[in-house]
């Protein structure tokens, strides 16, 4: 099998393959970035790296320096150790999963991803084959997290804004600028309600709609005239004055972690939507099921413990990859 | 889930109102929402219920029951109705969300092999009641965890998420308090808010107050000698700013025993700070009160051990408290006296409306005509004032100061500030006794080793009731320890090896010599030296002190401390 090294902060290194992922150090001669969110680009600004032609366009709107090499979904790239091949993860738009091959094994490296995918992406796929070690991240890996289907969220959302619009207040929702915010608007265009998005994440909704996903009626958002429109942002900007100025409003908050109730209090906001764009703790334990992986690698996770529990009670071999440890 | 499916007689409509209410911000929506439910509610016990379900909790807080099921019964018991490992999944689980009963709820939604065993039923109000009632008449924990089963299995998940949060007879958490719960029996059935907040403060019922409002028979709510009313109780001055000190008087604080004390016609009734019958442990009170031909009286006061012209420390009087038919040696050597401080009721008119200034004005000529001890009362002006009498009550061997507004009614069940004691800073807690440990060597085969708690009971960071604090193993004497033993065998919920864990119920007055920061347990902070300075026999678990009292002290020490810079700086410019 494969050697797997962590690399600390940088990100995962195959040593023998001469191959990072989501890779920020040196030792790599081909390194592949699984999406746009930053904790998984680069800080190491000259690198070059390859990703798939929208997170190309992410990464460099969101100030990445180095180089990125296009590689489209499931065109292989061979070097002279190994195939990789991108495959959509249904995280958000461009996110792929890094499927590499060669004489040592294979692994596929999912990067961040949601499965069911969300609708604002390239959809979710698997490559068709057995596969050696599949490092997984797990940020839902607790049982008390299993979502309500797409159709039920996108419901609600839409709920949200029509009857608080109805009433007179101007919806508001937070969620992270790229991907989740694309998510909303996309949900929510069909109700052909003028939409304002916070500048950070406003930048970034031309390459959704050159990859194809309509956005609907937007514009970035304008202080002066926000009231009355659906309003999206990240959270943070609600404390720095965004929207300061209307009075009557209402606030969704729009992500996994919305599946806690205490975080109406902490937050102060008037709905909580569990809209995630991560795969819930039951979609991983069956996703393991139906792969069969001679190992999983956990990644991305408070709790490690509890899907190796899970996985050692199927009889499939895991162990926690550790990306905060010092690597070497 | 359509409205018409679910039954307004039904827990789970209850259980509904209450998760709409937690998740509506604004305190009015929430009020409406609550009256919008209880106006559809057509008997008297299911008001009752509602009410008191939201408010009090799975019994009347009148009533002093307890289903007594620990948080981890419930835990293990819904860990294993999943079939997931408590340790591994539970706890983890518990630990994201922050809350032991969310996580029940959402784990028996998500969980195939739990979701394939309830079924809700539609249990009503009154079938829930009967459930509590049944846990709190069963004494053994098989029996006990076998009724939480049977009810959870016909029950939905937001049902149990509530059944567990009313059962703790705590908060509900969902931003709807008593208040609250006030201002929507005023709402549903058109009735002033301040008619209603009395009839509950008499009646000591949210459930009952709710039907009197219901039935437009609120004037019933009348004061009754011989049923005790809630003692008023007095805040830290330290944690409330006071602005104007010369609205207040000083009293000194004994260290002694509160109680009310029914004077009718001859008829004599004594009552503790947690409204229990006291009255055969005091005969020298009863005598004393007897011989004087009093009008109809009530009340409020300290019984002080008074010997020699002297109040003697709050320890002697421990050998009176919980002794039933105290014996002629005991009253010899430990005789009390009842010091009265204020008067609730007399001849046929209650008092409690009536300001501290007034109240005391008749206090002063009863006492006169009658010759009945009363506090003295000092007049302040300033914080000097304070100082002065706060270590004139330090050297009569008081605890400290009481500082009454003096246009303050009588707050009974209230804790505001109306009332200021200034005690000393730090030196000891009323904690509650959570855990005993089996001593060893000359102590083996007793439990002599106890771990003690704080409450954090309205403390949101915390799930538990009451936390721990330290651990004593010293400070009582061979007859107290005997005494203890034998009473926690009747409050034994668990036995890990040589530990029991108790049902809380033991108040033990803590000394200790120092506070310190300590993350690595609960309360982040631990005591030095924590040693017992007295049983609280005349206290309840729902008296002892707060995290926030031990946080408070900490700082105040901190502070102090501080203070010593400007006579002798540890730093120089």
């Amino acid at each position: 099998m494969l050697k797997v090294t962590k690399a600390g902060y940088h990100g995962i290194l195959l040593p023998e393959l001469g191959i990072g992922l989501d890779y920020s150090g040196t030792k790599a001669e081909h390194i592949f970035i699984s999406h746009a969110h930053a904790d998984h680009v680069p800080r190491n600004k000259k690198l070059s790296v390859y990703a798939t032609p929208p997170t190309a366009k992410l990464m460099k709107l969101r100030g990445f320096g180095g180089e990125v090499k296009p590689l489209e979904f499931k065109q292989i790239l061979e070097t002279n150790k190994a195939k990789i091949t991108l495959y959509p993860a249904g995280h958000i738009l461009g996110s792929a999963m890094t499927f590499v091959e060669s004489d040592l094994g294979n692994l596929l490296y999912t990067g961040d991803y949601r499965t069911p995918p969300s609708p604002a992406t390239e959809g979710f796929e698997l490559p068709d084959a057995d596969i050696d070690i599949f490092i997984t991240e797990a940020t839902f890996s607790l049982p008390i997290y299993k979502w309500k289907p797409e159709k039920v969220l996108a419901e609600q959302i839409r709920n949200f804004a029509t009857q608080n619009l109805a009433k007179g207040f101007t919806p508001i929702f937070t969620a992270y600028n790229l991907g989740k915010a694309q998510e909303l608007m996309y949900i929510l265009k069909e109700l052909k309600h003028p939409m304002q998005i916070h500048g950070a994440g406003f930048k970034l909704c031309s390459v959704y709609e050159d990859f194809g996903f309509p956005l609907g009626d937007y514009e970035t958002y304008q202080r002066e005239n926000c009231e009355g429109k659906i309003l999206i942002t990240p959270g943070s900007a609600l404390g720095n004055g965004f929207a300061s100025n209307v009075k009557k409003k209402r606030i969704a908050y729009c992500s996994g972690w919305a599946a806690n109730e205490s975080r109406q209090t902490q937050l102060t906001v008037d709905e909580l939507i569990p809209l995630s764009d991560h795969l819930d703790f039951f979609e991983l334990i069956d996703l393991c099921k139906k792969l069969q992986p001679k190992k999983v690698l956990i990644t991305h996770t408070p709790n490690p413990k509890i899907v190796q529990h899970y996985l050692d009670e199927l009889g499939i071999v895991s162990d926690f990859l550790d990306l905060e440890e010092t690597g070497n | 889930m359509s409205p018409q499916s679910v039954h307004i007689t039904s827990f789970k409509l209850l259980a509904e109102t209450a998760q709409s209410i937690s998740s509506t911000r604004g305190n009015n929506a929430k009020i409406k929402l609550f009256v919008d439910y209880l106006s559809e509610l057509e008997s008297d016990k299911d008001v009752e219920l509602a009410t008191q379900f939201l408010s009090e909790g799975a019994f009347s807080s009148v009533s002093g029951k307890r289903a007594s099921v620990g948080h981890r019964t419930i835990a293990t018991l819904a860990a294993d109705f999943c079939e997931i490992d408590y340790e591994k999944v539970f706890k983890p689980s518990k630990t994201a969300s922050g809350s032991s009963s969310e996580t029940i709820q959402r784990l028996f939604e998500n969980i195939p092999e739990a979701r394939a065993k309830w079924k809700g039923e539609n249990l009503t109000l009154q079938e829930i009641n009967e459930v509590f009632e049944s846990l709190y008449i069963t004494s053994k924990r098989d029996a006990k965890q076998q009724i939480l089963l049977d009810t959870w299995k016909i029950m939905t998940p937001l049902e149990v998420k509530y059944f567990i949060r009313i059962l703790g007879q705590g908060s509900l958490r969902i931003g709807f308090e008593t208040k609250s719960v006030e201002n929507a029996i005023a709402k549903t059935y058109s009735k002033e808010l301040e008619t209603v907040r009395y009839a509950r403060m008499i009646s000591g019922s949210i459930g009952k107050t709710a039907i009197m409002a219901k039935n437009d028979t609120l004037d019933e709510a009348a004061f009754k000698m011989f049923s005790p009313i809630a003692f008023m109780l007095a805040s830290p001055i330290e944690s409330r700013a006071v602005t104007n000190l010369s609205e207040y008087i000083a009293e000194e604080k004994f260290d002694g025993m509160r109680c009310q004390a029914h004077i009718s016609d001859g008829r004599i009734e004594l009552f503790s700070r947690d409204l229990n019958e006291i009255t055969s442990s005091f005969p020298e009170i009863i005598e004393f009160f007897s011989g004087k031909q009093l009008p109809d009286l009530v009340l409020d006061g300290e019984i002080c051990v008074f010997k020699d012209n002297t109040i003697l420390p709050f320890q002697l009087l421990q050998k009176r408290m919980g002794v039933k038919k105290p014996s002629k040696k005991l009253l010899t050597e430990f005789p009390v006296l009842f010091i009265s401080y204020d008067v609730l009721y007399k001849d046929e008119d209650p008092l409690f409306d009536d300001s501290l200034s007034v109240r005391r004005d008749k206090l002063e000529k009863i006492s006169n005509k009658y010759s009945i001890p009363i506090t003295s009362q000092m007049k302040i002006a300033n914080q000097d004032d304070v100082e002065e009498l706060f270590q004139r009550a330090l050297d009569h061997g008081n605890e400290g100061l009481m500082l009454k507004r003096k246009d303050s009614v009588y707050e009974y069940g209230q804790r505001r500030k109306s009332w200021l004691k200034v005690k000393k800073p730090s030196g000891s807690l009323d904690t509650v006794m959570l855990y005993a440990h089996a001593g060893s060597g000359k102590r083996g085969g007793t439990y002599s080793d106890f771990t003690l708690g704080i409450s954090v009971k309205d403390d949101d960071r915390y799930e538990e009731e009451f936390i721990p604090i330290g651990k004593a193993y010293g400070g009582y004497s061979d007859e107290e320890l005997k005494k203890m033993n034998a009473l926690i065998k009747d409050i034994t919920l668990e036995r890990f090896g040589p530990t029991l864990l108790l049902k809380p119920n033991l108040v033990i007055e803590l000394e200790f010599e120092d506070i310190q920061i300590n993350k690595r347990t609960k309360a982040k902070y631990t005591l030095r030296f924590p040693r017992f300075k007295a049983i609280r026999w005349d206290l309840s678990p729902s008296d002892a002190d707060t995290l926030r009292d031990v946080e408070r002290m900490y700082q105040q020490k901190i502070d102090n401390e501080r203070l010593r810079q400007g006579k002798n700086p540890s730093f120089i410019f």
